[in-house]
């Protein structure tokens, strides 16, 4: 028995018979249309209920209060003022009409208006203090006074307004801004020098005329770039940045594994360590510290890499030795009773010189049907040695020795007067000039033993 | 890889003498039309044999590696006569590398050729012996012409047929003005250096002398 069956008993009107299976208990939302909302907004007005409050609607716009004091306005009047002789202005000016009238009529900006106080000379002055400077500058030279004057002229009128200057300025051919400036500054440094040389602010009168134009220069350039330009500069220096910012990076790393390697030399400046050969140096450095230290850890630590590769040039050898029996003993069967009693290393040999005239057999096999002329004339030769096979030239197969020895060498073989590379190396004068090269060598072993027997024989003197 | 390589003959060897060098002419007031204004001399660099062979039968190509500020410095000769002609004003060394035919399987040799262009004596190089380096002044300005020998050791038994069908090893008995080195040529410096060694023996006597002297007192 459910609520909606005491609904029907007492005849009370089901309100919520369209929802079926819903428990009496929990508040069902009413059917008023509702905006579609979802998220948070419809958790909100789950929350909320049924009861949404009504938006406030705040009253219209407001405007300022009336003004409501109770002053009189100050009066206000449009008076007659004279800023120069022969020119009357008005405006309006605070205060009543009598007391203005009252007041100066000048203009407040009157102490505004200053002059600058550019020298002022006749000719007479002028080459006074000019006369013996005149060979000094050759810009000077092609000015005379009154072009001087009207410059100066010019300068006190437009108030050193140089662009302006450079425009009004009527004189004979074109001249730059930086020819007037420099004109200017020097009359002027030598208009003072003459009047009081002791002033401070003579030195200040100096004007560069090539900085100037240098300047000039450089903002056009800087000015003129264009846009692919200014990216690629800017790219550059954000790169140098990264550039700086790793190389700030590493050195700091390498700075604190100095630290943690607790290096003897942590106290001195780390700067020989920063390369990778300081790096190695270092580290040999602490090895050999280690291993002085503490004499029951002697071993240097192994090379994996070398004990790998021993290894496999063990099992190699092995291989060759097995394969090199199998052709021992189909090759001579008589000698292997003997062999078993010789020692390994005999055998060895024995088994690489059997191995070898089996070869030497066939390549003589191979020339057989040459005679000794025809072989030379082709070059061939059974040399039955074992000599790394490949091309060569014969000249790049002359000995060398130890740099200090075969500097001496060289010095013997000139004064035997003979080329340290034989003009024909062919195969009997290499090998004669290999057999020098052996005696020469062992001359001077020789000597070397006699010098300090000698050496030996004075000390006991 | 290509084809399996042949079976090498062991303990044999295969000598092919080569003379390489450099002549080089001043030119004068006609210059090639395409030279540089400040280029002197007109230079050839060559590899050939001793009888001027252009021994093709051995040599596939020759790579002239010359000075860098020469437009496209590597230069591969691959027919022959194997030599290269330029102008130039200055000496420098010219890396040589002697690519063998596909059949030999070796690997390419290389070597310095100093490219000489203005002519010089060493004082202390006299009766002819000038490190292998002739220096004449009958066909062209300057010459610098070296001996020298390919060795093939161990060739595969197909370069070796190569090798062997023309005989590849001939000198000239005598020395002439067209050939210098020659079988002459060779047995003069063989005997020169014997006669060094001699001299050697002579002084390693003294000195084993002099240190059997010194052990005994």
């Amino acid at each position: 028995m459910s609520s909606s069956d005491i609904f029907d008993v007492l005849n009370i009107q089901n309100r919520r018979a369209g929802s079926p299976g819903s428990s009496g208990l929990t508040p069902v939302p009413s059917r008023t249309p509702k905006p579609q909302v979802s998220g948070m907004q419809r958790e909100l007005y789950n929350l909320l209920g049924d009861n949404t409050p009504p938006i406030a609607v705040q009253k219209g716009s407001k405007f300022k209060d009336k003004m409501r004091t109770m002053a009189k306005p100050s009066p206000w009047s449009f008076a007659e003022f004279e800023p120069r002789q022969a020119v009357k202005l008005r405006h309006w000016v605070k205060g009543s009409k009598e007391l203005v009238e009252q007041q100066p009529q000048g203009s407040a900006f009157e102490k505004y208006n200053t002059k600058l106080t550019i020298p002022e000379f006749t000719e007479e002055e002028y080459n006074s203090f000019m006369g013996e400077k005149d060979e000094t500058k050759d810009a000077l030279q092609k000015w005379n006074f009154q072009d001087i004057k009207q410059l100066f002229d010019t300068c006190k009128k437009y108030d050193m307004r140089w662009f302006i200057i450079q425009d009004r300025l009527n004189l004979e051919g074109e001249h730059t801004l930086e020819d007037l400036k420099e004109l200017f500054y020097l009359v002027c440094r030598y208009y003072f020098l003459a009047k009081n040389p002791d002033n401070p602010l003579i030195e200040s009168l100096s004007f560069s005329r090539e900085k100037e134009v240098e300047r000039k220069k450089y903002l056009q350039r800087l000015l003129s770039r264009s846009a692919a330009e200014i990216a690629e500069e800017e790219a550059l220096i954000v790169e140098s940045k990264k550039f700086e910012m790793a190389a700030k990076k590493t050195s700091s790393e390498r700075e604190s594994l100095l630290r943690l390697l607790d290096s003897p030399n942590s106290d001195k400046p780390i700067a020989q360590f920063l390369t990778s050969q300081g790096m190695a140096q270092l580290y040999n450095g602490l090895l050999s510290d280690k291993t002085k230290k503490r004499k029951h850890e002697q071993t240097v630590p192994e090379n994996p890499w070398m004990k790998q590769q021993q290894q496999f040039a063990q099992q190699k050898q092995q291989m060759q030795q097995l394969q090199e029996q199998k052709i021992v003993t189909n090759n001579n069967i008589p000698n292997d009773q003997n062999q078993i009693k010789k020692t390994k290393k005999q055998k060895q040999e024995m088994q690489i010189a059997v191995k070898r005239k089996a070869d030497s057999e066939y390549a003589e096999q191979l020339l057989q049907g040459f005679t000794l002329e025809e072989r030379k004339s082709l070059g061939v030769q059974t040399h039955g040695e074992k000599l790394p096979s490949g091309v060569y030239l014969r000249s790049s197969r002359i000995s060398t020795f130890k740099a200090a020895t075969q500097t001496k060498i060289a010095a013997t073989l000139q004064e035997l007067e003979l080329p340290s590379r034989p003009a024909m190396p062919t195969y009997q004068v290499v090998h004669n000039h290999e057999i020098l090269l052996a005696r020469i060598n062992s001359m001077l072993d020789l000597k070397r033993q006699v010098d300090k027997l000698e050496a030996e024989k004075d000390v006991k003197k | 890889m290509g084809p399996v390589p042949a079976k090498r003959i062991k303990t044999l060897s295969v000598a092919r003498p080569i003379i390489h060098g450099n002549s080089a002419k001043k030119m004068g007031d006609v210059k090639p039309p395409n030279a540089p204004v400040e280029h002197t001399h007109i230079w050839t660099i060559f590899v050939k044999g001793p009888n001027g062979e252009d021994l093709s039968d051995i040599i596939k190509s020759v790579v002239f590696k010359l000075h860098e500020t020469y437009p496209n410095p590597v230069r591969t000769v691959d027919a022959p006569p194997f030599e290269l002609t330029e102008t130039g004003w200055g000496e420098f060394e010219i890396n040589v590398k002697i690519h063998f035919v596909e059949a030999a399987g070796e690997k390419p040799i290389s070597f310095y050729h100093h490219l000489r262009l203005h002519e010089y004596r060493n004082p202390l190089a006299t009766n002819g012996a000038t490190g292998g380096n002739i220096v004449s002044t009958k066909n062209a300005d300057v010459e610098s012409i070296f001996y020298d020998e390919v060795v093939f050791n161990e060739p595969n038994e197909d370069f070796f047929k190569v090798l062997i069908a023309k005989p590849g090893y001939l000198l000239p008995s005598n020395k002439s003005d067209k050939v210098i080195f020659s079988k002459q040529l060779e047995r003069e410096e063989i005997d020169r250096i014997k006669i060094g060694i001699g001299k050697v023996d002579e002084e390693t006597e003294v000195l084993r002398k002099k240190l059997a002297k010194l052990t005994k007192s």
